[in-house]
C-alpha cells in the first residue's frame, strides 16, 4: 500500500502544484512558494468537478464517461502549467530549495515531528464511521457499477436520488482517484487519503502563518506547531471541526472544516491586503470549490464570506468589497438557491 | 425561541465539553484585542470569531441559520469561528514578546498547557488499531471472504454498514433506514416482519426463512448467538460457513456463480 500512497501523492501535489500554476497565470497573480500553487490548484481541481459532475449525475452519464472528461481537463490544466509556468517554477523552486535553512526552526521540526506522529497513527488505526456506509459505498458504487450517485449506496438494490447530496458528491473525487489507481474506493478513503488530506489542511495554515508573521520563519513555525497541536488536542468529538481532520479526513465535511474553511480564511486575507480582481476570483474558486465537499460548504462559504466581507467593507470604507464579495460567492449562491429548490 | 436557546445551547455545549478550548480562545481574542498594533489583523482574527460567535447565539440569525443548515446540524456553524489560528496567533503574540531562549522554553510550557486544555484526538476511544487495509471490523472481512460476489443477502445489523464497503458487488436487503422498524411491536408488511424476525434471539424459521425467499435473499448471515425454531432444511436454506461470530446460510437453489443481486427500480 505503500507505493499506492507514494503515487496518489504523487499525482495529487505533483497535478496541483503544476495546475496551480495555470490558473495563477490566467487570474494574473503570483504563484509564489510551493504550498501557494498547490493549493490553488486543489481548489481549481475541485471547482471544475462541482461544474462537471452535477450536469453529468442529472444527465445520467456514466462514471466512466465523468473519468475520461475530467481527466481530459486536468491533463489540459497540467499542461498549461507546465508551459505557462515553466519559468517561473524553476525560479521559484530554486528559491525554496535555497531558502530550505531558514524553515529549520525550533517550531517547523515540532510541528513536523507532529503531523509525523498524527500520520503514523491514523495509518495504523481506524475510527469507524456510521456515514462511511452512505459516501464510501457511493464512491464503491460509482466504480463497481458505473453510475454516479443513482444507486442508493446503503444497499446497491435500488435506484435513489437523494436531493440533499446530488450538489456536492465529494465521494466521486476519492472514486476518481480509486479508478485511476485500482484501489477499491474503500482503500481509498481510509488509507490513502489521509495522506493527501492531512498535509494538505496544514499547507493552508502554514500559509496563514507565513502571512501573519512575515519574514519570522521561527514564530510561523512555532504558529504551525500550535496549529497541529490544536488539531490533536481539542474538544468535541464530532463537533468542533478540527477533530474531523484526524477522525475522518476522507469525508466532505471533515475537508470542509479543516481545509476549505482556512482556505477561505487566507483568501480573506489576500483580498483584504490586495484588492485585485485575480484575488477575488481566485476566493470564488474556492468558494465553488468547497460546494463539491458538502451541502454545508454550499451554505457555510457565502456566511463566512458575506460576514468576513461586511467587516472588511466597514473597516476600508469601500462599498465595492461587498459586490466583489457576492460576486466571488455567486456560484455558491446560485446553487445555494438551486439546494433549498430541491429540498423543500 | 426558548427552543432555539435550547438548541444553541446544547450544540454549544456539544462542541466544548471536556476541554478548556473556549475559555482559551475567549483569552486568546481579548489578548489579541489589547495587543495587536495591526488594526487589519485585529479584525480578522478578533472581529471575526467575534461576529460568528455573535450570530451563533443571535436568536434571528440564529433561527434563520438553523432553517437553512438544519436544527440538526447548526453546532456546524461554529466551525466558522477559526480556533486553530486565533489560539495559536495569540500564544505566538506572547511568545514574539521574550528573548529567544525564553521564546523557546515559553513555547514547549504552551504547548503542554494547550495539551492539557484539551482533550486527545488520537486516543483509544476514539480509535482501534486496524487490522486490515480496508480499516473496516476484522470480523466483517472474515464474513466477505467466505460470501460469493453478486449476491443478495440479508445481515446482521453489526455487518450491515460495513458489508459493502468490503464487496459492493453483494446487494443488501435492509441498510440504515431499516433501523427505524426497530421500535415497531404490531405489523404485517411483510419487509417489517422480516426484519423483526431477524432480530430476535430466537428466530422462528417458518416466519423467517419463506419471507427471506421471497424478497431474493440468497445468503443469510445472523449472529452465531441466535438459536432457531425448526430446521433450515425444511424451509430450503442450508449452513453454508460460519465464523467465530456469524453463521452464513444458503439458499438451496442457489448455484455457484449464480447473479442473485435485487434491484428494483
Amino acid at each position: 500500500m505503500r507505493l499506492e500512497i507514494l503515487l496518489v501523492m504523487g499525482l495529487f501535489f505533483g497535478g496541483t502544484f503544476l495546475s496551480g500554476h495555470a490558473v495563477c497565470h490566467v487570474v494574473k497573480v503570483k504563484g509564489e512558494g510551493v504550498c501557494f500553487p498547490v493549493l490553488v490548484g486543489t481548489m481549481a481541481w475541485w471547482a471544475l468537478m462541482e461544474v462537471l459532475l452535477v450536469p453529468m449525475t442529472m444527465m445520467h452519464r456514466s462514471f466512466g464517461g465523468f473519468v475520461v472528461v475530467y481527466s481530459g481537463l486536468l491533463l489540459l490544466m497540467v499542461a498549461g502549467g507546465l508551459w505557462w509556468g515553466r519559468k517561473v517554477i524553476r525560479k521559484e523552486l530554486t528559491e525554496v530549495f535555497r531558502e530550505a535553512k531558514e524553515y529549520l526552526t525550533f517550531g517547523h521540526v515540532v510541528a513536523m515531528l507532529l503531523i509525523g506522529y498524527q500520520l503514523y497513527f491514523l495509518h495504523h488505526h481506524m475510527y469507524l464511521e456510521w456515514d462511511d456506509t452512505y459516501y464510501v459505498n457511493l464512491a464503491n458504487e460509482a466504480v463497481h457499477s458505473n453510475r454516479i450517485y443513482w444507486v442508493y449506496p446503503e444497499t446497491g438494490a435500488f435506484a435513489d436520488f437523494d436531493k440533499r447530496y446530488v450538489l456536492s458528491l465529494w465521494p466521486v473525487f476519492y472514486a476518481w482517484l480509486s479508478k485511476i489507481f485500482g484501489v477499491m474506493p474503500t482503500i481509498m478513503a481510509h488509507t490513502i487519503l489521509p495522506w493527501v488530506v492531512v498535509p494538505l489542511a496544514y499547507m493552508v495554515y502554514g500559509l496563514i502563518g507565513e502571512r501573519l508573521f512575515v519574514r519570522e520563519r521561527e514564530l510561523q513555525g512555532m504558529f504551525l506547531a500550535f496549529v497541529v497541536l490544536l488539531h490533536l488536542f481539542m474538544s468535541g468529538e464530532h463537533t468542533t471541526g478540527l477533530t474531523f481532520l484526524s477522525i475522518t479526513p476522507w469525508v466532505g465535511k471533515g475537508v470542509l472544516a479543516t481545509v476549505l474553511i482556512p482556505m477561505l480564511f487566507y483568501c480573506m486575507m489576500r483580498v483584504a491586503k490586495r484588492d485585485k480582481k485575480g484575488e477575488w476570483m481566485l476566493l470564488g474558486l474556492t468558494g465553488l470549490g468547497g460546494c463539491l465537499l458538502s451541502s454545508m460548504g454550499i451554505m457555510l462559504t457565502p456566511v463566512f464570506v458575506g460576514g468576513t466581507i461586511c467587516l472588511l467593507a466597514w473597516y476600508k470604507r469601500e462599498f465595492r468589497y461587498l459586490l466583489r464579495g457576492a460576486a466571488a460567492c455567486l456560484p455558491c449562491l446560485l446553487l445555494g438557491c438551486y439546494y433549498l429548490y430541491l429540498t423543500r | 425561541m426558548q427552543d432555539f436557546f435550547e438548541i444553541a445551547r446544547t450544540d454549544f455545549a456539544a462542541a466544548f465539553e471536556g476541554a478548556w478550548m473556549f475559555p482559551v480562545l475567549l483569552f486568546s481574542v481579548l489578548w489579541i484585542l489589547l495587543k495587536e498594533r495591526d488594526k487589519l489583523k485585529k479584525l480578522l482574527l478578533c472581529g471575526v470569531p467575534a461576529l460568528f460567535l455573535f450570530l451563533y447565539w443571535c436568536p434571528f440569525t440564529g433561527i434563520l441559520f438553523m432553517k437553512l443548515l438544519g436544527q440538526n446540524v447548526y453546532w456546524r456553524l461554529l466551525w466558522l469561528i477559526l480556533l486553530a489560528v486565533v489560539i495559536p496567533y495569540a500564544a505566538c503574540m506572547i511568545l514574539k514578546e521574550l528573548s529567544v531562549v525564553q521564546r523557546q522554553v515559553a513555547f514547549v510550557v504552551m504547548m503542554a498547557g494547550l495539551a492539557f486544555c484539551g482533550k486527545n484526538v488520537l486516543s483509544p476511544e476514539w480509535f482501534e488499531p486496524s487490522t486490515n487495509v480496508y480499516k473496516l471490523p476484522q470480523n466483517v472481512i472474515e464474513v466477505c471472504e467466505l460470501l460469493p460476489g453478486n449476491i443478495h443477502a440479508l445481515v446482521s445489523n453489526r455487518l450491515m454498514p460495513y458489508i459493502r464497503q468490503c464487496d459492493p458487488t453483494i446487494t443488501l436487503e435492509y441498510g440504515r433506514n431499516a433501523l427505524v422498524y426497530n421500535s415497531i411491536t404490531n405489523t404485517d408488511i411483510e419487509g417489517q416482519v422480516l426484519y423483526l424476525e431477524a432480530q430476535k434471539p430466537e428466530i422462528d424459521l417458518a416466519v423467517l426463512a419463506p419471507l427471506a425467499k421471497e424478497q431474493g435473499c440468497t445468503f443469510l448471515v445472523l449472529s452465531s448467538s441466535r438459536t432457531y425454531l425448526g430446521a433450515w432444511e425444511d424451509y430450503g436454506y442450508q449452513e453454508y460457513a460460519s465464523t467465530d461470530e456469524f453463521c452464513i446460510f444458503v439458499d438451496q437453489d442457489y448455484k455457484e456463480g449464480q447473479d442473485t443481486r435485487k434491484w428494483e427500480e
